[in-house]
């Protein structure tokens, strides 16, 4: 019985830790995702970042303190998941918006900025409208290409410049976060 | 006599090791059965495709797909207004392979009339999200088609052996276990009617986005093998498969999408029904309608759109009023019986008034 009793502990030991090291990103059903740069409050971020009226705003930060500076959107957009808590908020400003996923129980990262115009740029002076010659120039040639898009992965996120008659149509920062959920 | 004892200690042994292996695996499911999550309360999204196996299966409509379908029609109104006997196998973000092997799946039990699949999902070529695959396919009796299924939506950093093993996903569930996971540990709560999930709140449709740019608006090659499959599977079988998109406002739904899938529709003879464009018809009304600002319907919105679709199921498709079946007709009493008694829940819970001819 003794033994029994050994296996059985070493059983259940090694069932409950056997992966403990393992980070899950998810777990069991209150699922949020965890953010990259846990803890980072403000606009730096990882891999490249957009700035907009003097803030920076990187992938997978926290995005109180950015939205708090950004002031009012020009619209808000909030969408339940099918079935997870928390919510996939969308602010739009002039320009560009800003996407948010829940990182924890109150805490929102930001997931992507997606620039909607030529009103603005990114810092290493590309707009929507310029020409994929121009995306090269300023970006490098280690760009996948996707689709008819040029996208750059750095430091677990991604630029994408989605491209129609090759010019930029859209410019996308991504999280790759959530891709590995 | 010496051979004696030995050959009794052998026998003891063995009895032993039998006995302790028992008691190991016994432990052992019971912890799984304790760490997994039940889906009774709160998100209970992933206990609908295990509810569809304690059915009587005689429908004659199956729908299959994703919160689209599970949220937006009432196989309730199918049945009070026209005597169709339907059910929703649906789940969460369900991709296209899922809805196919469910299908499947279903197939292996009853062959319904028609078919009804929303077409949302045929914007992913691939799974995105391993917790939504858990909630599709953990619920699924073991056949072929549930390890069919489980090879078709793995992500890389998935095991089929936590599919069969589910306490190796759930080992770290131990911290988050509350009183619902011993309340549940043998036995489980009906949470959907017929698979259809009710709200009875309102959130008008407001400020909703556009779609962003997409590099490609082409369908990928694996979402149309899977309906392939599916319009292949419903001919042989000889069932009217009708495809559908709700009447969602978000995620977005392009032109370019829909021009594909009114081709295939065409090109396979199918019906195809877009909601979106129906608003006047179902008279669905954004500003009361939606519980969650146009991405789901309440239960006002499911219903207003199953009238709609009962019409054409009963009419259009001829599939008959089985009212008339006494033992099928007793079985729809309790139904709608759990139905109305959620709606005067949810309607208090809410806040939300209703006289009670309203309610009925």
């Amino acid at each position: 019985m003794k033994k029994f009793i050994t296996m059985l502990m070493l059983a259940g030991v090694l069932c409950l830790t056997a992966c403990g090291s393992k980070e899950k990103v998810i777990e069991g059903e209150g699922q949020t995702a965890q953010s990259g740069e846990e803890g980072q409050a403000g606009g730096s971020g990882k891999g490249y970042t957009f700035s907009a009226n003097g803030i920076t705003i990187g992938m997978d930060v926290d995005a109180a303190p950015i939205l708090e500076k950004l002031g009012d959107p020009a619209s808000y957009f909030e969408a339940a998941s099918c079935a997870f808590e928390g919510l996939d908020k969308m602010y739009t400003y002039s320009g560009f918006e800003v996407d948010t996923y829940p990182a924890a129980e109150d805490k929102d990262c930001v997931s992507a900025v997606i620039l909607k115009d030529d009103s603005v740029s990114t810092p290493e002076g590309v707009a929507i409208g310029d020409s994929r010659d121009k995306v090269v120039e300023a970006y490098g040639d280690g760009f996948k290409e996707e689709n008819g898009s040029l996208v750059y992965e750095k430091d677990g996120m991604k630029l994408s410049f989605i491209l129609q008659d090759d010019a930029v149509a859209s410019i996308e920062y991504r999280s790759t976060v959530l891709d590995n959920q | 006599m010496e051979h004696t004892i030995d050959r009794n200690n052998k026998k003891k042994a063995w009895l032993r090791g039998i006995v302790s292996a028992i008691l190991i695996v016994g432990s052992l499911w019971l912890l799984q059965r304790l760490l997994v999550p039940k889906y009774v309360d709160g998100i209970v999204e992933g206990a609908f495709v295990a509810e569809y196996y304690k059915e009587e299966k005689d429908f004659d409509v199956i729908f299959v797909g994703d919160c689209e379908v599970y949220e937006n029609f009432s196989p309730i109104v199918l049945w009070e207004e026209y005597g169709i006997n339907s059910y929703i196998r649906g789940s969460a973000e369900q991709y296209i392979w899922q809805s196919y092997y469910l299908l499947e799946d279903t197939l292996r039990y009853e062959t319904p009339e028609v078919v009804i699949f929303n077409i949302q999902s045929l914007q992913f070529d691939k799974s995105q999200n391993e917790a939504y695959n858990r909630m599709s396919l953990e619920g699924m009796e073991w056949s072929m088609s549930k390890v069919n299924a489980i090879k078709a939506s793995m992500k890389e950093n998935e095991h089929f052996l936590d599919y069969v093993f589910p306490i190796l996903r759930y080992h770290s569930r131990w911290s988050e276990l509350s009183a619902t996971d011993v309340e549940y540990l043998f036995k489980t709560k009906k949470v959907s009617h017929n698979g259809y999930y009710m709200r009875v709140d309102v959130k008008p449709a407001e400020q909703v986005p556009e779609g962003r740019i997409l590099s490609d608006y082409s369908f990928g090659e694996n979402a149309w093998k899977y309906l392939d499959k599916m319009t292949a599977l419903c001919k042989e079988k000889g069932i009217t498969l009708i495809l559908i998109k709700a009447p969602s406002l978000y995620p977005y739904w392009y032109d370019e999408w829909e021009a594909q899938v009114e081709e295939y529709a065409a090109e396979n003879d199918l019906r195809y029904i877009n909601f979106l464009e129906l608003q006047e018809e179902t008279g669905i009304d954004y500003n009361t309608d939606t519980y969650d600002a146009g991405l789901h319907m309440n239960l006002s919105g499911a219903e207003k759109l199953s009238v709609y679709l009962g019409r054409i199921l009963a009419e259009e498709e001829g599939l008959p009023d089985r009212r008339g079946e006494a033992e099928l007709a007793a079985a729809w009493e309790e139904k709608i019986a759990d139905y109305e008694a959620e709606k005067a829940y949810q309607y208090e819970y809410y806040g939300i008034n209703k006289t009670v001819t309203e309610l009925k």
